[in-house]
């Protein structure tokens, strides 16, 4: 059972607006669409992780029943990478004959069914030249990248601060790949009409899609659609551009007819990126009243060869507390492993962790309450850029969440909480997140019926955007959620950006809100004229959008509904554009803050661990939507239980190979491990952006993974440094 | 998935002639496993004879036994009532194994056959002495946290995967087998000498021969006196095999144990029953130091790799929770 307490809501608890569409299966996904005539491809991957392909063997694929082609590097047309790095994706793929990573596409085969093509692919021999591959981060072949994202942060003195603190604390601690493993496999179905080219796809951005598409292939971006009205989760999968989409395309324009490319789970695991696994060296120096003078984090994690991913860990670190001496930087390693990317809570989740640990670590040592130790060094402002905070409720975080955790029950000696035979442990951390809020448009209509049609070329993927954005069009517009209509996932609509960096909800949720002011305005510009409405003359800051229409604000009674208008100038409806952006006039800095609170009980014999209770209190500005914000904080905490205490990615060592990935072997949360989760929302609007939103979807996980591995210390007295944390570590 | 043939069996003579008489060919029962072994290219048979329109099915209740049709399912076993009353160890092992979606296809037969879930068994780009003989063993050099430490040799470490498999070694439970040559006589093989160590031939898992059927399997209840139950130890609440496990049947007469039955799971290639460990039970007092003994015992031999010797104390653990839980006594 999930319970919540909001502060600042627009719409308490509106059910989904697509929640019937989704329990009836109707929901069209990416994977649901289909073309006349379409063909069906499949993906053949290397078995090592370095070296050449020395020959395809593929006669038998290409003779097997069905089969319209095998395309590999031999006979692959050439496709162009697209500037922009990062959110483009890994390099194109086919393209010659070296193998950068295990599981890396050496052959696509298209067939007339997809059994067809799976059974063809079976049939491919693909000889390699191998090479001994780079896997390990300590390998001094390898090459390193420094402070690739820019964020490395040094203030101060942070060395000769450490070497003067009367208290020092020195730890490592290391963070397991994950994969991000959404529900719905990534999927892309292609439709070329000479040089248009349409897709349906699993992304988080169907722009870089198109971006991507267009430049791969030479062709116009107006001709590339990219249709993503649902997808099936991402966690992050779907903020880049992978192979796969373009490997759909290449596979269509191939054999000249639509082409749907369905991964299969075990290549979610290599194809659609993952989390880095992490070391991060933590060394804090404080005085015995425990005031923070020094810290240093030091992170490093591995990237792909020939990709420009990156990720800073240490970006909370600079700025969760007030100390004058921060050195944090994080270091990549480029190993032949697949490219990853950003998983919820990038860089802020693995960062948190070693963090939030080693605070513990200083409280444990100093006798103070870690509560209190945080509150000790509570940043007033940014300690980094001096300005104030925009909106800053992380102190309510602590209060709130304390009290409904029960934290003053808490006896801090590890091992005094027991409940029967089993070891009990409260721990707690904070949680920081940086959004981004970046440029967005959107474009809002009512018609003669006064039903809204409101759209942007977003995504949900999942968080209840397509409801959140009813529900901000139905207030501005002063109609019903039920006649407002919202449309995402088509790049016809008008631009918007990623739904990554917790940032969409604010910016197209502003970039809506401006769309429907600028609607109202419309309807006052033709009535502007009009001796015979109410609102001739009126301008926009005397009217009230409410009830259907438009009305004084000073006089309630006088107005006139949307279609009253549109009726009466014979007009079928009118529309306006609205845009969305930063705001430069505000000199603050904005971010996202929670406090976690974990229960756990430890079985002392067995090792084993369960999450028996969390309390998630944060500050993420106006809610829109209290229930699907509360969802999001529930999923992000099941995935912070996973990240604590079950989610690895394994690979072989001396292969690269993963050695589990499947749903059986890769372990994710189930039922039976999620407790009750509690969330409280406190703090205030954020005057960052129009509606005051900041954005959950990563606070959600950020700092439940310390929050438990504090909670298993104080049970057990034992320290735990490396997620997850598991049996054989507490035996 | 390579294509096949896949024919729907109209009786029990007539689908053990056809699959007998094709090297290529196998039965497919609930599909759980068999389906994803085909997937992943592990095995691809030409013809599949789909026994399930063949009854087999349902719990009935003889002199001492009960007889389990192979084809029902394990949520049907689960929820027989005599299974409940009387055998609460097969009873755990199969709520505690797979998810109730599995529990309502999976059947009992195809449970006591299931492969091993050995990711490099189950990846046909890795080396494996049980798909491939003679190819090496993957797992030797790879990740073998959930891989044996009983019963191994140097060509396999796989583990078996069954919870149900355990409880029924532990209570001597036999199968019954149809075969070409017996026509309409079932053949009865104890359990215990049913499964095979990997020893030289991995690939040799039970002493089936090809096309021979389990039609029934038949669990000796336990008599008045007794008490059994099922640990199973596992990184997530539900759906995860076992780390380790434990099936115990104890027959305690005040706080002595007169007999005792135990069996691993989750550490060893098969099913694996525990007789030294028994020894150490019978006639014992039900304390702590007993179950520690036992533990012990029951470990002798174990030949852990880097990655699972966690599992050589773990297990041991494992028995004597178990041990002390069925006997009500405080570890």
């Amino acid at each position: 059972m999930t319970t919540t307490h909001a502060a600042r809501t627009v719409g308490a608890g509106l059910d989904r607006v697509d929640g019937p569409l989704k329990v009836a299966g109707a929901a069209p996904y990416p994977s649901d669409f289909s073309f006349a005539g379409m063909a069906h491809a499949v993906l053949v991957q290397a078995t090592v992780a370095a070296g050449r392909i020395r020959h395809i063997g593929a006669a038998a694929a290409r003779a097997a029943p069905g089969v319209l082609a095998v395309i590999t590097h031999e006979n692959a047309p050439r496709l162009e990478r697209a500037p922009g790095g990062l959110t483009i994706g890994p390099p194109p793929p086919l393209q010659d004959d070296r193998v950068l990573h295990h599981g890396q596409h050496v052959a696509v085969v298209v067939a007339e069914t997809a059994e067809q093509a799976a059974a063809a692919a079976r049939l491919i021999d693909v000889g390699y030249e191998s090479a001994v591959p780079l896997l390990e981060l300590d390998d001094p072949r390898a090459q390193r990248v420094e402070n690739a994202t820019g964020r490395d942060v040094v203030r101060g003195d942070a060395a000769a601060a450490l070497a003067a603190a009367p208290v020092t604390i020195d730890v490592t601690y290391t963070t397991a790949t994950q994969t991000n493993n959404p529900l719905g496999l990534f999927s892309t179905v292609a439709r070329w009409d000479g040089d248009a080219l349409t897709v349906h796809d699993s992304t988080q951005g169907p722009a870089f899609v198109r971006t991507a598409l267009a430049v791969a292939f030479g062709v116009p971006e107006s001709g590339v659609r990219v249709l993503a009205p649902f997808v099936g989760g991402a966690f992050g999968a779907g903020l880049r551009v992978w192979q796969h989409v373009l490997l759909a395309a290449l596979a269509a324009r191939v054999v000249g007819r639509p082409v749907k490319l369905v991964l299969t789970r075990a290549q979610m695991f290599t194809s659609v990126g993952y989390r880095p696994r992490t070391v991060q060296r933590v060394r804090l120096g404080a005085t015995g009243a425990g005031e923070l003078v020094a810290i240093d984090h030091e992170g490093l994690e591995p990237t792909a060869l020939e990709d420009e991913f990156a990720e800073s860990l240490t970006r909370s670190t600079t700025v969760l507390y007030e100390c004058r001496n921060v050195t944090a930087r994080t270091r990549q390693v480029r190993l032949n492993v697949a490219c990853p990317t950003w998983m919820r809570g990038p860089g802020e989740a693995p960062g948190v962790f070693a963090l939030e640990c080693a605070l513990d670590e200083l409280a444990c040592r100093l006798g103070i309450d870690p509560v209190d130790l945080r509150l000790r060094n509570y940043a007033d402002v940014h300690p980094q850029t001096g300005k104030a905070w925009t909106t800053k409720a992380l102190r309510a975080c602590y209060e709130q969440g304390a009290e409904r955790f029960g934290w003053s029950r808490r006896t801090p000696r590890p091992r005094s909480m027991r409940d029967g035979p089993m070891l009990v442990g409260y721990g707690m951390a904070s949680a920081h997140y940086g959004y981004v809020q970046v440029p967005c448009q959107a474009r809002a209509s009512i018609d003669r019926e006064g039903i809204a049609h409101v759209r942007s070329a977003a995504t949900d993927i999942g968080p209840g955007t397509y409801t959140a954005m009813t529900q901000v069009a139905a207030q501005a517009l002063g109609l019903p959620p039920a006649s407002v209509r919202f449309g995402l996932g088509d790049t016809e609509m008008p631009r918007a950006p990623l739904q990554g960096g917790s940032g969409l909800t604010a910016a197209l949720g502003s970039a809506v809100h401006a769309a429907c002011g600028r609607l109202t305005a419309a309807f006052l510009d033709v009535v502007a004229d009009d001796p015979g409405s109410p609102l001739r003359g009126c301008q926009v800051e005397d009217v009230t959008a409410s009830g259907g229409g438009i009305w004084i604000t000073a006089q309630p009674a006088r107005g006139e509904t949307y279609p009253a208008i549109l009726t009466r100038h014979g007009l079928a409806e009118l529309t306006a554009d609205g845009q969305s952006a930063r705001r430069r006039d505000l000199d603050g800095e904005p971010a996202i803050f929670g406090a976690k609170f974990a229960e756990v009980h430890v079985d002392p014999e067995l090792g084993l661990v369960r999450v028996t209770r969390v309390v998630a209190a944060v500050d993420g500005g106006r809610i829109l939507n209290e229930k699907t914000a509360t969802s999001q904080i529930t999923g992000g905490t099941v995935g912070g239980i996973g990240m604590a205490l079950l989610e690895e990615t394994v690979s072989d060592p001396g292969t690269g190979r993963l050695a589990n990935a499947t749903f059986g072997d890769y372990l994710v949360a189930v039922n039976a491990d999620v407790p009750d989760i509690d969330v409280i929302f406190v703090g205030e609007p954020d005057p960052m952006t129009p509606i005051g939103v900041k954005g959950i979807g990563e606070i959600a996980i950020v700092g439940v993974a310390p929050a438990i591995a504090n909670a298993v210390f104080h049970a057990t007295g034992r320290r735990i440094r490396s997620l997850p944390i598991t049996i054989e570590q507490l035996l | 998935m390579r294509p096949f043939e896949y024919e729907r069996a109209t009786g029990v003579a007539g689908a053990v002639a056809a699959v007998t008489a094709n090297p290529a060919a196998a039965y497919l029962a609930g599909g759980t496993t068999q389906v994803d072994l085909m997937k992943d290219g592990v095995q691809a048979p030409d013809l599949l004879i789909d026994i399930m329109p063949l009854g087999l099915r349902g719990v009935t209740r003889d002199e001492g036994l009960i007889r389990v049709g192979a084809l029902t399912t394990m949520a049907e076993l689960a929820a027989d009532p005599t299974v409940a009353r009387w055998l609460p160890v097969v009873r755990d092992s199969l709520l505690l194994a797979a998810s109730p979606q599995l529990r309502n296809m999976a059947t009992i037969g195809g449970n006591l056959l299931q492969r091993t879930r050995c990711r490099y068994f189950r990846d046909v780009s890795c080396a494996c002495n049980k798909r491939d003989p003679g190819s090496g063993c993957g797992a030797l050099a790879g990740s073998h946290r959930m891989h044996a430490i009983l019963g191994t040799s140097e060509h396999c470490i796989a583990t078996h995967a069954s919870d149900l498999a355990v409880a029924l070694v532990a209570l001597d439970a036999a199968v019954a087998v149809r075969g070409a040559g017996t026509d309409t006589q079932d053949r009865k093989i104890p359990l215990a000498e049913f499964y095979l160590a990997p020893g030289d031939t991995p690939a040799a898992e039970h002493t089936l021969a090809h096309g021979e059927l389990i039609t029934a399997v038949e669990i000796p209840l336990l008599a008045a006196g007794w008490r059994s139950g099922y640990l199973k130890v596992r990184d997530r609440a539900s759906y995860e095999f076992a780390l380790a496990s434990a099936a115990v049947a104890l027959n305690l007469q005040d706080g002595v144990i007169a007999s005792g039955r135990l069996a691993l799971g989750g550490v060893a290639t098969l099913p694996w029953r525990a007789r030294g460990a028994e020894d150490v039970l019978r006639g014992a007092p039900a304390t702590a130091v007993t179950f520690r003994a036992a533990a012990e015992a029951a470990l002798a031999g174990a030949a852990p790799h880097p990655g699972n010797a966690f599992k050589v104390e773990l297990a041991r653990r494992t028995v004597v929770r178990a041990l002390s839980t069925v006997a009500g006594v405080r570890e």
